[in-house]
Formats: structure tokens, sequence, C-alpha cells
């Protein structure tokens, strides 16, 4: 769809690094008018101008096209910036520019958000929660370790973005859906985990069964069923109040707390 | 009982501006409890407290994700005020935390209260557009993010150094049964940030992987989870094989009913 000879290349390999780099600043303006337009430009404006050199009117209209609603994640937003400016350097049709955008913005976030918010996230702090427990410095170090290599990979969709260009699209769709699949399995596996090593509810109570014997309430009943029923059992329910009763989650952590307070003063908990 | 100096609280603010920069660009992820704890246990002199503090609060807040343009209870508030109030009040963490989710609630709302206010800032923008106005409008973003950044700078120090006074009151007066019951809704909370994470991940396909997880991780004990994330990915692979496999075969076999056109060339 697109050929472009050399000579109209004006960005460097170096310019795309950077814009790499300035993509951090997409969320710079985020409000609820446009969320992240204005970061949006801002992270790519540098190369605009570059672009669309002194031609100031033509400038302008890029600027506004590019400061219209924008919404996307932080991490993969390279992607759609590399292929907006070479689409802009390609002296593209406006509408097509726009178009494209309004039509990856959705679908990246949604794979960036199923990668690096619900895998990535889960399991580096399941990992570097678990060594920090137990007094070990290497939980923050490693969980630092892994969010500069997640930056690094800016780099990487930035250049696809801008290399690959339009024909990325068609092998985006196609594999999306299979590696957000995978990603997710990898997620959830890792969840059941850390529902049983970090949801602690220990039933104090016993029950009296006279003779100066008594039987624990969690030894000798649900820890005998299984291990950690009870933390399996109230994830659960907050999962299903928060996806089939819609139920806020701060009022799912202030409930929490004053179960766990009455509990307490009861003495079961 | 330990105070926080005024050099502590004015580190602490300077490490909540950084930190508070971060959360705002999600750049370094440097907002998440796990980090904030620490740095804030390094800062107070007492590295194991911010440790423990991040390791419990980073899970509590696993869930909690800003996706999509929402808001969650604020994880830099969250982490800052777990280890402070751990450390100044010798609770444990797990008590802690509940203490410090009043001071996460308000910054969520802090922020919540600049993305409804900073659309004010998008008409000088659309003006800068129209000028092609680069220089003007880079100051704008700028001056948005030191906004943000200040406003956690002057938090943090106002609810560490200003306020602690009456927070180790506030802490000396709670009868046991309170204290223990924050501690146990600490132990409990991650289980509604697990259920947040579910609420996005889960469908009925996936459910035995969260059995096998749950299943391993109550029978098999180890100090970190590693094992887990590695049999969730051999598990990831193995479908992700599987899934390609099919759709070659689904493929291959539609070609076969479409007729000859196809094979003809090959």
């Amino acid at each position: 769809m697109i050929t472009m000879t050399e000579s109209s290349r004006k960005l460097t390999k170096s310019d795309i690094t950077k814009l790499a780099f300035r993509s951090v600043f997409l969320q710079s303006s985020f409000n609820y008018e446009r969320m992240q337009a204005g970061g949006w430009l801002y992270a790519m404006l540098p190369f605009l101008k570059k672009i669309h050199g002194d031609d100031k009117a033509k400038l302008s209209q890029s600027m506004k096209d590019n400061l219209e609603f924008i919404n996307t994640n932080p991490t993969l937003v390279g992607f759609l910036m590399g292929l907006v400016l070479s689409l802009e350097e390609n002296n593209e049709d406006r509408s097509l520019i726009k178009g494209i955008k309004v039509a990856l913005f959705g679908p990246l976030a949604g794979i960036g958000d199923a990668i690096f918010w619900f895998t990535v996230l889960p399991i580096v702090a399941g990992i570097s929660a678990s060594f920090a427990n137990e007094g070990s410095v290497l939980g923050p170090i490693i969980f630092f370790l892994c969010y500069c290599g997640v930056f690094a990979t800016r780099i990487i969709w930035t250049r696809l973005g801008y290399s690959v260009g339009v024909k990325a699209i068609g092998s985006l769709q196609e594999h999306s859906a299979a590696i957000s699949r995978s990603a997710t399995i990898l997620g959830v596996t890792v969840i059941g985990a850390l529902i049983a090593s970090y949801v602690h509810i220990n039933v104090i109570s016993t029950i009296a069964i006279g003779g100066g014997h008594s039987i624990g309430i969690q030894k000798d009943f649900f820890d005998k069923i299984l291990p950690n029923i009870l933390p399996f059992g109230y994830t659960f329910l907050m999962y299903f109040l928060l996806k089939k009763k819609n139920i806020n989650p701060t009022i799912l952590i202030l409930c929490t707390f004053i179960g766990a307070i009455i509990l307490s003063f009861m003495g079961v908990l | 009982m330990h105070s926080i100096t005024l050099i502590q609280g004015i580190l602490l603010s300077v490490m909540a501006i950084i930190c508070g920069f971060d959360f705002w660009l999600e750049g370094l992820y440097l907002f998440r409890p796990i980090i904030v704890c620490t740095l804030t246990g390094l800062i107070l002199g007492d590295l194991h407290i911010g440790l423990l503090a991040g390791g419990l609060t980073e899970l509590a807040f696993a869930g909690l994700t800003p996706v999509g343009g929402t808001q969650p209870p604020n994880p830099i508030l969250a982490g800052v005020m777990t280890t402070v109030i751990a450390y100044t009040s010798n609770l444990d963490v797990k008590t802690a935390i509940g203490l410090a989710l009043p001071f996460s609630f308000l910054m969520q709302y802090v922020i919540l209260f600049y993305y409804s206010a900073f659309s004010v800032f998008m008409a000088k923008a659309e003006k800068y557009a129209d000028e092609a106005d680069i220089v003007k409008f880079g100051r704008l973003n700028i001056l948005m993010i030191v906004i943000v950044g200040l406003t956690y700078g002057i938090v943090v120090f106002l609810c560490t150094y200003i306020a602690q006074e009456p927070m180790k009151a506030l802490v000396a007066s709670m009868p046991v049964w309170l204290s223990h019951g924050f501690e146990i809704a600490g132990g409990i909370l991650p289980a509604v940030g697990f259920g947040l994470l579910l609420k996005v991940m889960l469908k009925l396909e996936f459910v035995p992987f969260l059995i096998i997880g749950f299943i391993f991780a109550s029978f098999v004990h180890f100090s970190n989870l590693l094992p887990v994330a590695l049999i969730g990915t051999a598990l990831a692979i193995y479908v992700y094989y599987n899934d390609k496999n099919k759709v070659i075969v689904t493929q291959s076999a539609n070609n076969e009913g479409e007729g000859d056109d196809y094979n003809d060339g090959i």
C-alpha cells in the first residue's frame, strides 16, 4: 500500500528511537475530555515539525488532527506513533491517517492491557513480593529490572510501527487473539497460586465437645476439606460481586474491613 | 515509637514527586507499592519494614489498575503510609495497610479531580495547535505534569511529617480487637485485587488453569512464585501451538472442501 523512496524519508533511525522514549509523555495532559490526546501530540511534536518543516498551515492541520481523542496502552503506543509518523512523512491523505489511528488505538489498548496489566504485572508482582516478604531486597530489584525491560520494548514497538507500517496491521490482527489467549492462561495460572499464597483467612473459633476437648474449626474442618478453601471462596465471592453485580471495588474493600473488624470483635478470626 | 524527622519528611516528599510523575505517565512503574515501600523504608532507615510492607501492599493492589481511564485507590500513598504507619507506631504491616487506605482514597480523589480539571486546558491546547505554536504547547503539557508531581510532594509531606502525632495518638487509642481486625483485613485484602484481575481475565475455559495454579501452590510449598510462573508458561505455550495447529487443520480442511482452485497452484 505504501511505497516510499528513500529520498522522501525525513526521519532517521535515531529519531524513531527518540520517539520511543518520548512516548512516555502520552499521559502528560490526561483528562476526561480527550484522555491522552495532548500527550500523544506532545510526544510526536518534534518529529511532526521535522516532517512539515516551515509549512505552518500543514503543521497546524496535523497538530489539530492529532489533538483528537485517543486512549490506548502507554507501553504499546509507540507502535501507533511510528505508524502515524510514517504516514505523515509520506504525505498520505489526512483522513486516512486519522482513520488508521482511530481504528487501531482501541485494539492496541486491549492487547496492551491484557499483556502488561493482567499478565506481566501479577507475575512480576507475585515473584518480587514473595522475595520481599522474606525480607530480601531482591524483590524490588527484580521488579525494577523487569519494568526497565518492559520500557525498553517501546523501542521495538516504535520501530516496528514506523518500518513495517500499514503492512503490520494485518499480522497484528491475525496473531493478537492467540497471543492474548496464551497470555491470559499464564496470568490465570499465576493468580490461582497467588490466591493460595497471599490471601490469609484463619478461623480461630473452636467448638467445645465436652470433657475439656474442642475442635478447631480451621484445623479440623476447613483444612481437612481443602487447604486455602476460605481464601479461594472469598476471592470468588469478590469476583462474583465485581463481575455479576458490578459493585465498586472501593465498596468491597470497605466491606472487607468492616467484616474483618466485626469478626475480630466476635473472636471468630 | 519512632518519629519522622523533617529531613525524612522532605526526602519522602521528593520521592513522592518522582514516583508521582511516573504514576501520571506510567513509565517505569516506580509508582507500584513494592518500589514505593522499599524507598520509604530506605529513607526511614528501616529497609526490612519497607520490604515487608512492599510485598503485602503490592499484592493488595495487584488488580487495582488504571486501565481505560479509571482511577484506582492510589498505590503511592498506600505504599508510603503503610510503611510510615508500621514504622512510627510499631504495627504489623497488615494492620498498617488498613490505616493507610484512607490516604490512598484521598489521593485517588485528588487525581480524579485533575482528570476533570485538566479538560479546561484543552481549549488552550487547541489554540496553540491552531497557531502551530510548538513551544507553548510543550509548556502546557509540562505544566500539567508539574502540577501533579508537586501535589504528590505536598500531600505526602502533610500526611507523613505534619500528621504523625495525631496518627500515633489514634493508633495508641485503638482497642486490640480493632487493630486485630485491621490486621485480618490486611491479610484478606489481596482477594479484592485478585477478584478484580479475574473479573477481566477469567472465562469458563480458563478455570482449569486457575485450579492448577491454586492447587499447586496449596500443596507444594516453595518460597517464590517462579515455579508456578513456569508451569503457566508451559501451559500457555502448549495451548498457543495447539490453537495454531487447529487453525492450520481447519484451513486445510476448508481448502479441500472448496475445490480445486487452490490446490492447482500448490
